[in-house]
C-alpha cells in the first residue's frame, strides 16, 4: 500500500473526488477513439523490424490518468519506455493539445521538491536519485494531463468531424445545379448571371425561357436522372452510412462529455504551483518529512494522503495512515511505557489507560500524541509536531 | 488574393506620338488598356506599379505602327476557392443573390444560405432570419466563402457561400452607422 510500483491503481484519494474517474474515464475513451491507431515513427528507428509501436499512445495516455505532475523519466521507466520514445509521445500529445509539458534546470534540490511533493499525492516512485545529483544542473521534462483542454479537444475534434460529413451530405460546398424541367437542359450556377429575369424572381432556361428547377430537389433530380446521379446517389449513401457510424461508435464518448459538464474540472496548475501546493498540504497533515527530502522515504508512507490540489484533505488519512503510524511508532516511540492502541483497536466498553487511549496529557510526550490522536483536527497536530521539532 | 507581378506585354504606338514625350505615352497607353482588364491566368489587374524595361520597337509592315514589347509590375487580383471575401450585394431573388467584391462577381444560391433565412420578394427582396435580426438585400455587405470560381478568358466569375461560421450580414443598410 505504501509503496506505488510502476502502475499504481488510483489512489484511494483519487477515488474519494467522485469526479476524477470520470475525466479519467473521458481520457480513456478519448484515447482509444482517437489515438489507437497511431504510430510514431522515429527519426532512426533501430527496431524497424519490431513493427509499429501502435497503442502506444493509449499505454502512455492511459498512465498520466493515474499521475499528476510526473516526471518524464520516472514515468517511462515505469512503463518500461525508451524516454525518447515516450518524449517522441509526449510532443505529439503536447502538440495535440491533451498534455501540458514543463522544462526546467534543477538542481537536486529542486529534484528532491518535486519527489517530495510525488509523496505528499502518494503517486509517486522512489528513484533513489537524491543521492547523485549533488552538483549537476540537469533539464528535466515533466508532463500532466491538461483536463480543460483535454474536454474542449475532444469536443472540438467530434465537431469537426460531423461537419465534415454533413456539409458534403448537404453538398454545401458544391455548385448547384439547375434544369429545365421543359427541355431537360441543365445549368450549373455559374450560369447564374446568364440565367436571370428582370421579370420575376427565377431563372430561365436560355433555349425555352422555361423557370429553372434547382437539382437538389428531390423530384427534379429523379426525373431528370443521368447515370453520373447515380455514383452521387451511392457516395450519398456511404457518407450517411459513415455519419452514422461515427455517432455510434463515438456515443460513450459523447455520454461521458455530457457526465463531465457538469464536475469541475481537475486543474493541476503549473508545475511549480502545484508542487507548492503538494508540500504545503503535506505540511498540513502532519507529515514533516514532505519538506526535508532526507526523509522523504519515510514520507512515502502516506500513501493516502490526500492529492493537494483537490482541495478536500480529511478524507482518507484513517485509511492508510495506520501503516505509516505503526511503523513511525515502533521506532520512535520505545521509549513510552504503556504502548498506545491504535484508535482502530479501540472499542467502546474497552477498560483502558488514558495512556492506552492515547489522551495523554502534553507534557508527556508531543509526539505520541501527534501519532495517535487521528481524529483531532490537522493544524493541531501540526502545531504539535513543531513544537516537537524544537 | 492579390499578388504584385512582372507581365509582358507588346504595345502598338500610331507613328505620330514619336518624339520625346514616346515613352510618356507609352506608359499612359498601357495603364488604358491594360488597368482593369481580367486575365483568366492572372486574374483583374488592379493597378500597374512600375515600368521595368521597354523593348525595341518594331515598324508593322503597311501601317508604320510600331510595337514595343513592354515589361511591367502590377498589382492582380485573383479568387480562389476556399478564399473568404467581402462583397456588397448587388441582386436579390428567389434563388439567391449576387454580390460584387471590387471587379468580381459572385453568386450566392439559396441553398448557400443558412436555412434560418427565408426569401421575402416585395420592392425590396430580401432573405431574412425569423426574428427579423438578419437582412440581406440590395447594398448589404456580406462576408463569404468561395467555393468555387469559373475562369474565362476575359471574366472570372464565382460561387460563394454564407453557410458556415462566421460568414454573413457584416452591416446592415437599413441602420444609419
Ligand atoms: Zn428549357
Amino acid at each position: 500500500m505504501n509503496r506505488r510500483g510502476g502502475d499504481p491503481s488510483p489512489s484511494p484519494a483519487q477515488t474519494a473526488v467522485y469526479n476524477i474517474d470520470s475525466w479519467n474515464r473521458l481520457v480513456r475513451l478519448a484515447a482509444r477513439a482517437f489515438y489507437d491507431d497511431i504510430t510514431l515513427k522515429g527519426d532512426n528507428a533501430p527496431k524497424a523490424g519490431r513493427g509499429d509501436n501502435r497503442g502506444m499512445a493509449v499505454v502512455v495516455l492511459d498512465a498520466l490518468t493515474r499521475r499528476q505532475w510526473v516526471r518524464e523519466e520516472d514515468l517511462a521507466k515505469s512503463l518500461k519506455l525508451h524516454s525518447k520514445q515516450l518524449r517522441r509521445t509526449l510532443r505529439f500529445f503536447e502538440e495535440e493539445k491533451l498534455v501540458t509539458r514543463d522544462h526546467r534546470k534543477e538542481s537536486a534540490k529542486g529534484a528532491k521538491m518535486f519527489s517530495a511533493a510525488v509523496a505528499a499525492t502518494g503517486e509517486g516512485q522512489r528513484t533513489g536519485k537524491e543521492g547523485e545529483e549533488k552538483v549537476k544542473l540537469h533539464t528535466h521534462s515533466y508532463c500532466c494531463l491538461d483536463y480543460a483542454q483535454i474536454y474542449d479537444v475532444v469536443r472540438y475534434r467530434m465537431h469537426r468531424m460531423k461537419k465534415k460529413l454533413k456539409d458534403e451530405l448537404d453538398s454545401r460546398n458544391t455548385i448547384q445545379e439547375y434544369i429545365c424541367p421543359n427541355c431537360a437542359r441543365r445549368y450549373s450556377a455559374f450560369d447564374a448571371l446568364q440565367l436571370v429575369s428582370f421579370t420575376d424572381e427565377y431563372f430561365h432556361c436560355e433555349n425555352c425561357n422555361g423557370e429553372l428547377v434547382a437539382e437538389s430537389d428531390k423530384l427534379a433530380a429523379e426525373e431528370m436522372g443521368e447515370g453520373d446521379d447515380n455514383a452521387r446517389r451511392r457516395r450519398r449513401e456511404k457518407l450517411k452510412d459513415m455519419l452514422q457510424k461515427m455517432e455510434e461508435q463515438l456515443k460513450p464518448l459523447v455520454v461521458q462529455l455530457g457526465r463531465v459538464k457538469d464536475f469541475s474540472i481537475p486543474e493541476f496548475g503549473s508545475l511549480q504551483a502545484w508542487e507548492a501546493r503538494a508540500s504545503a498540504s503535506a505540511r498540513a497533515n502532519g507529515d514533516a518529512n514532505a519538506n526535508d527530502p532526507s526523509k522523504s522515504s519515510q514520507g512515502q508512507g502516506y500513501g493516502g494522503t490526500p492529492m493537494p490540489f483537490l482541495g478536500e484533505t480529511k478524507v482518507e488519512v484513517a485509511l492508510s495512515g495506520i501503516e505509516a503510524k505503526e511503523e513511525n511508532a515502533e521506532s520512535e516511540n520505545k521509549s513510552a511505557g504503556l504502548k498506545v492502541l491504535p484508535p482502530w483497536m479501540v472499542k467502546q466498553g474497552m477498560n483502558l489507560t488514558k495512556e492506552q487511549r492515547g489522551v495523554v496529557k502534553h507534557e508527556l510526550n508531543a509526539d505520541q500524541v501527534s501519532q495517535s490522536d487521528e481524529k483531532k483536527p490537522k493544524v493541531e497536530v501540526e502545531d504539535e509536531k513543531s513544537v516537537q521539532a524544537r | 488574393m492579390f499578388f504584385h507581378i512582372t507581365l509582358e506585354r507588346n504595345m502598338q504606338l500610331h507613328p505620330r506620338y514619336f518624339g520625346p514625350h514616346l515613352r510618356d505615352k507609352l506608359v499612359s497607353k498601357l495603364m488604358k488598356d491594360v488597368e482593369g482588364t481580367c486575365s483568366g491566368r492572372h486574374g483583374f489587374v488592379v493597378a500597374i506599379t512600375g515600368v521595368e524595361d521597354i523593348g525595341k520597337g518594331l515598324i508593322r509592315e503597311g501601317t508604320g505602327f510600331v510595337t514595343f514589347p513592354v515589361k511591367y509590375q502590377c498589382v492582380v487580383f485573383r479568387p480562389f476557392k476556399g478564399e473568404i471575401l467581402e462583397a456588397v450585394v448587388t441582386m436579390v431573388n428567389k434563388m439567391g443573390f449576387f454580390a460584387e467584391a471590387g471587379p468580381v462577381q459572385i453568386f450566392v444560391s439559396n441553398h448557400l444560405i443558412p436555412d434560418d433565412m427565408e426569401f421575402q420578394s416585395g420592392d425590396v427582396p430580401n432573405y431574412t432570419t425569423s426574428d427579423g435580426s438578419v437582412k440581406i438585400q440590395k447594398d448589404s455587405e456580406v462576408r463569404l466563402k468561395i467555393i468555387g470560381t469559373r475562369v474565362d478568358a476575359t471574366e472570372i466569375f464565382c460561387i460563394g457561400t454564407i453557410k458556415d461560421d462566421f460568414l454573413g450580414v457584416t452591416n446592415d443598410p437599413g441602420v444609419a452607422p
